[in-house]
């Protein structure tokens, strides 16, 4: 056979490879944004363009760029104005008055009124649009129209939470005429909201880009126009970052941050934000028995599980609830001592040579080194006399086990709360009514449905510190962390963090 | 040539209905009896387990699987694959609308593996009984254990942060937009007469169809191998060099006719397994297509999205699988005869 790679052949062929290689090289965008733009790699789409439809808590930071909700959160979770220039409600929770500001307008050039407010919040609701603000505002039985910038909002019974949930999740601000005109589908497809941004193209799992709104009432951003690239793969998000794709990017890897921040042009960050990390507990089978759940948390060492799985920047936590947020406790401590919880399980005849026996569940995958937690756990319980026997879940499954009352004795699960209130911490945690806690026995739960009801701020919060202790205690709970929000960004790139973990375009900047 | 492949197109028509009721019924129990539950996805999460359950009901979950199926059935029969749980839209809009995506990533995955396996397949054959044969054949088998997340990963490191030659997400470039049309983007492009966001999709297709197609041309390569060995085992390659034929005609006008028709064959099915292998390259290249949405979906428990998804994969193998077999019908006069 005579099929034989002539010289010249070859060298022919290595000159095409390099012409095309060059024109590859050539057409590469240049990913060096100007000054007025930023590209930030999410690991996230918005599930729809209607904000009040689905709860998304990585979605808010998008959502705040194109809509704004009628109150707002600062950086340090504080309650403050946006579409709602005050509000006050009254004593008996039973109603709320809000004052808007005058001066907002949508993108399309309405202006935002009370009538907006009202369709959002009430008439949209009970017109069956299927959104998740329903729940946070079916206490709403009518909301008054005293002027086109005074509203009073009507409740069907106490209602002590509804000015935080004003400003969580899902609470953005609607227009009636321009929605009621093109209908909730057409919106979807074409959204308009009154926020720094306007959305400008938008491919779903994929792209998102957003123009400065130069009408925008509140402070100007100092970045023109924002890219978001959906990246949903952690590997492929630490690539983009590396190669310049992206200016900015969330949700790296813990190792991967400590790696980047190494390269002279990037910063990592590891922020601790409004999420927990804590063992959701049964109140039977083998934790029927308060030692053995008041060993299994004393045994664990949770400044070392943030050592090896957080680079040390998560915080060993003692109540349900973050650092910052109004139900935590800052002098309460529950120690980490083997000893004791040797101990306890002694009262109970067991030792580590006839330990007690439990199941155990993770995650994987479902956030940072969640396995290698739970596999950690195991072996601490290993050595004071619990036996763990540990399974994996995916997070999807974790509500059909629990209504079956299938989830283990414990469960490893993280919790996010950007609104800080202790109702969305130990309030749904432990309250047995509510799909997320495992824990049924009504001692805990008593006291969770009276803090539901109860409206003094004050007396709420107190309420909420005296039970996130009593929790701990009855081991009915075992917190572990408060979880961090990993970053990198360029280092010419800075921005404004936020308690709760949200990235807002709005606060970024080029130096 | 026609009458031999019409009466095969109507047979696998037929067949293909039945087909996709039998996977239908599968997807739609295995999916219901998964330990998830799509009422408590499908409502806010502050709802309260009395609102979960009224919802499950609503949703016809309480009722018996085949009730429950035959309910899905009949709205489908209407067009009506339901509202996707996470998404809160029809479900067969985002599929018509990611599956052109993936449609354009396999097909091209499939010209790199098919490019890849003959030229490897004729090199392996061209060389055998020699070194190079051995080590072409040590090739072949690690590119086959290499799974096609992995030629992903490695060629972002290496062709997207080492030498950033490409780009590694999405379809187009920042700076274009998408243009209207059929959601092929390399035929939309053309038709609108932008070259230029050609060229960009292309750019971005290069490193996800090159891990795909790289993880599935081993197979051709060493199946058209075997077919030569065998192939030239036979008279008529015997008469044609007695001919005085060049080794280069007898091997590219008279075996390589023969010899592609079982890699055809295993084409097709690999286009199967092809199309599977779209959901992780699409996650890691952040490609919008019918991978990515199905991820999604599983993740949220959307199970009317993974039920549209899974049917779509399988009615896009069906006909590839009918396309390859008049494709055979085609090229081989034998069985025309028959």
């Amino acid at each position: 056979m005579t099929l034989e790679f002539e010289r010249r052949t070859l060298l022919q062929m290595l000159g095409l490879g390099v012409v095309g290689g060059t024109a590859l090289g050539e057409s590469w965008p240049a990913f060096a944004q100007g000054k007025d733009t930023v590209t930030i790699g999410w690991p996230s789409d918005v599930p729809s363009w209607d904000p009040n439809q689905r709860f998304a808590p990585d979605a808010q930071s998008i959502f705040k760029l194109v809509f704004d909700t009628a109150i707002d959160q600062g950086p340090d979770l504080k309650y403050i104005p946006r579409l709602v220039s005050k509000w006050e409600l009254a004593a008996d929770g039973l109603s709320l008055a809000l004052e808007l500001r005058d001066d907002v307008v949508f993108h399309n050039g309405d202006k935002m009124t009370a009538e907006d407010f009202r369709y959002t919040f009430f008439e949209r609701i009970k017109a069956g649009h299927a959104v998740d603000t329903k729940n946070s505002f079916r206490k709403v039985s009518d909301i008054e129209i005293q002027s086109p910038t005074k509203v009073v909002m009507k409740f069907s019974e106490p209602n002590a939470t509804v000015v935080q949930w004003l400003g969580f999740m899902g609470s953005f601000v609607v227009p009636k005429k321009y929605m009621e005109s093109v209908g909730v589908e057409k919106f979807r497809d074409k959204p308009v909201g009154t926020g720094p941004y306007k959305l400008v193209e938008y491919q779903l799992n994929a792209r998102i880009v957003l123009e400065r709104n130069d009408a925008y009432f509140g402070p100007k951003p100092k970045i023109k126009r924002v890219v978001i690239e959906i990246i949903k793969d952690p590997s492929a998000r630490v690539a983009a970052i590396q190669s310049g794709q992206v200016d900015i990017t969330t949700n790296v890897p813990v190792r991967e941050v400590t790696r980047l921040e190494r390269e002279p042009t990037l910063a990592g960050q590891m922020d601790p934000m409004t999420r927990v990390i804590l063992l959701q507990c049964r109140n039977d089978e083998g934790f029927a028995d308060q030692n053995v759940r008041l060993a299994a948390h004393h045994a664990i060492d949770k400044a070392a599980l943030s050592k090896a799985f957080y680079n040390g920047a998560a915080v060993p936590l003692a109540v349900p609830a973050t650092p910052g947020t109004p139900g935590y406790v800052p002098d309460y401590k529950f120690a980490f001592d083997p000893d004791k919880a040797k101990a306890y399980l002694a009262k109970s005849g067991f030792s580590p040579d006839k330990p007690a026996k439990i199941k155990f569940a993770s995650t994987n995958g479902h956030f940072p080194s969640d396995y290698d937690i739970a596999r950690a756990i195991v072996q601490m319980w290993g050595k004071v006399g619990i036996a763990a026997e540990l399974e994996t879940i995916e997070y999807a499954k974790y509500f059909e086990l629990n209504r079956g009352g299938k989830l283990p004795e414990a469960t490893l699960y993280s919790w996010d709360n950007g609104s800080g209130d202790p109702e969305i911490f130990a309030g749904y945690l432990l309250n047995p009514k509510m799909p997320f806690s495992a824990w049924k026995g009504m001692e805990v739960g008593e006291k969770v449905l009276k803090l539901f009801n109860t409206v003094n701020y004050d007396e709420r919060i107190a309420g909420y510190k005296d039970l996130n202790k009593f929790a701990v205690e009855y081991g009915a709970t075992i917190p572990l962390l408060q979880s961090v929000q990993t970053l990198v960004r360029k280092k010419g790139l800075t921005f404004q963090t936020y308690g709760n973990g949200w990235v807002l375009a709005n606060t970024m900047q080029w130096s | 040539m026609m009458t031999g492949v019409l009466p095969l197109v109507g047979r696998r028509l037929v067949a293909s209905v039945f087909i996709l009721l039998i996977v239908s019924f599968l997807l739609f129990v295995v999916l219901h009896v998964l330990p998830v539950d799509p009422a408590a996805m499908s409502v806010p999460p502050n709802a309260t387990l009395a609102e979960i359950e009224a919802k499950r009901v609503e949703m016809g979950l309480d009722r018996p699987l085949y009730v429950q199926y035959g309910i899905w059935l009949g709205q489908v029969a209407h067009g009506d694959f339901g509202t996707s749980i996470h998404f809160r839209r029809g479900v067969l809009g985002l599929v018509m609308a990611t599956l052109p995506a993936t449609i354009e990533l396999a097909l091209l995955s499939m010209i790199v593996a098919t490019v890849l396996g003959l030229a490897g397949g004729l090199l392996l054959f061209h060389t055998r009984g020699t070194r190079t044969e051995k080590a072409i054949d040590f090739g072949s088998i690690l590119l086959l254990s290499t799974p096609e997340f992995l030629w992903a990963l490695f060629f972002i490191l290496m062709f997207g942060v080492a030498l950033p030659l490409l780009p590694f997400t999405g379809r187009l470039d920042p700076n274009m937009s998408l243009p209207a049309g059929t959601g092929f983007l390399l035929f939309d492009s053309l038709y609108a007469g932008r070259p230029d966001i050609f060229w960009s999709a292309v750019r971005h297709l290069i490193m996800p169809s090159l891990a795909l197609g790289i993880a599935f041309s081993p197979t051709i390569m060493r199946v058209l191998r075997s077919s030569f060995l065998d192939v030239y085992q036979e008279d008529y390659i015997h008469l044609a060099r007695l001919r005085g034929l060049s080794e280069r005609r007898i091997l590219l006008r008279h075996a390589l006719k023969n010899a592609i028709l079982p890699t055809l064959s295993l084409m097709g099915v690999q286009f199967g397994f092809l199309f599977g292998g779209t959901l992780l390259v699409e996650v890691i290249y952040s490609y919008p297509g019918l991978g990515n949405l199905m991820v999604d979906a599983v993740r949220n428990a959307d199970l009317p999205i993974i039920q549209a998804v899974g049917l779509a994969y399988c009615v896009v193998v069906l006909m590839i699988n009918t396309i390859v077999d008049s494709l055979y019908l085609v090229l081989n006069p034998k069985l025309r005869l028959r």
